[in-house]
């Protein structure tokens, strides 16, 4: 089984290199291939709103640069998940460099999920989501990260989902037992 | 705050001139010229390409009174290259403190009938704002912003007549160094049409319009086709 990490930080950031540490010494143990991409090192232009993945070369980027590769390994992953430094609330522009390439999975076609309007999916099967961000700046900013983690699960449809935040100034050994959870969460360890 | 005097019209899209936020940004700041501000436009997606690019754009917030900051919805967010052209203002106005505050208003569209969808989108601008020691002047949320077909709005009436009436408030306001009044934002906020019967439309008539733009493309391509799934 594969597992794809998507690392948002914007520089060498101890405490989202711990974290990732921590999730490939479990997800290695329990039996997964994992796959870490360091997106700050990646060249990928920013979508352009053309809508050309969906109307000229339906579910692939008409960007020849390394966004590609994201949406592919996303396809070919049974688990996802997203490292970020909590910014404004939300996620750093490194992490959303990759998410704005999430959207050749879906297709451009409307239908009502969740009593709301959303795109129906192009493959028949998604990835399972953790979301991770960490030291948030003000208290209230988690909430907003979570509430965001949460839209994005209705867009990308992932059968199971966790998200968590790792608070500043936490003891960096705790980042081992923060990840079992959210991997306990999304069932990928017992 | 004094009386401002002039107003950035910051495009956060990668459409640029041809984006619909930019048409609603635009109507408002037409607004506060009428009210003696003088205008100036910068676009993010070009000036994040170099670094005088971005430092350019941190001096224009620097001197602006109020920034009307348009972007559209992606991915439940803010295209990624904004994001980081926020983080470099933030990172800029923390490093280099500033006595003034400019006002900063978001203007937010999605092709989504439903405004819901932009509320966390709004919120990270909103914290933004506070990071950047930027004053918030309120938002301005537009859903189906695809309707504006990237044409200016028209105060004759029809389906932008809500909107271009909140605006219409929303400069006023703005123009006495104040930001919008929550009779604004709602005005600007309300569906463009019945939410039932924009939900209905879109998924009737939303695959015809996107097949007809692929049509448009020459042959027509598979609009199904899932190109990554071998080797799954």
């Amino acid at each position: 089984m594969k597992a794809v990490i998507f690392n948002g930080a914007r520089d060498a950031d101890p405490v989202i290199a711990a974290i990732e540490s921590s999730l490939i010494k479990l997800l290695t143990r329990e039996g997964w291939e994992v796959d870490v991409v360091a997106l700050r090192e990646k060249q990928i232009a920013g979508c352009l709103g053309c809508f050309g993945c969906w109307v000229k070369t339906p579910g692939i980027c008409v960007i020849d640069d390394y966004g590609r590769e994201i949406t592919r390994k996303i396809v070919h992953s049974e688990l996802m998940i997203w490292l970020t430094p909590v910014t404004f609330g939300g996620y750093s522009s490194e992490l959303k460099k990759a998410l704005d390439h999430s959207i050749p999975i879906l297709l451009p076609y409307f239908e009502s999920y969740n009593g709301q309007v959303h795109h129906k999916m192009r493959y028949e099967t998604h990835p399972k989501l953790i979301v991770i961000g960490t030291e948030p700046l003000h208290a209230e900013y988690e909430e907003t990260f979570l509430a965001l983690t949460g839209r994005n699960a209705l867009n990308v449809r992932p059968p199971k989902h966790a998200a968590g935040v790792f608070r500043k100034n936490e003891d960096l050994g705790k980042t081992l037992p923060f990840v079992e959870d959210l991997l306990r969460k999304v069932e990928v360890t017992s | 705050m004094s009386q401002p005097k002039t107003v950035l019209l910051l495009n956060g899209s990668p459409k640029c001139e041809k984006s619909n936020s930019r048409q609603i940004g635009k109507f408002l700041s037409a607004k506060l010229e009428e009210k003696g501000l003088k205008p100036e436009e910068a676009f993010i997606a070009r000036l994040i390409k170099s670094p005088q690019g971005t430092e350019k754009l941190s001096k224009l917030v620097d001197q602006a009174d109020i920034v009307v900051f348009t972007t559209p919805l992606y991915v439940d967010s803010i295209p990624s290259f904004t994001i980081k052209a926020m983080e470099m203002i933030r990172d800029h106005r923390v490093v280099e403190p500033q006595v003034e505050k400019p006002l900063l208003v978001a203007v937010m569209n999605c092709g989504f009938p439903e405004k819901e969808h932009m509320e966390i989108a709004l919120k990270i601008i909103k914290n933004f704002a506070e990071e950047a020691s930027l004053r918030w002047g309120g938002a301005v949320s537009v859903a189906m912003g695809e309707a504006l077909n990237g044409e200016p709005l028209s105060e004759s009436g029809g389906m932008t007549r809500n909107l271009t009436k909140g605006l219409s408030l929303a400069a006023a306001s703005l123009a006495e160094g104040q930001p919008i009044p929550l009779e604004a934002e709602e005005l600007t906020s309300k569906s463009f049409l019945p939410l039932f019967l924009a939900k209905s439309m879109l998924r009737v008539f939303g695959k015809r319009m996107w097949n007809n733009q692929a049509k448009g493309n020459g042959d027509k391509p598979d609009m199904y086709a899932r190109p990554y799934e071998s080797g799954r």
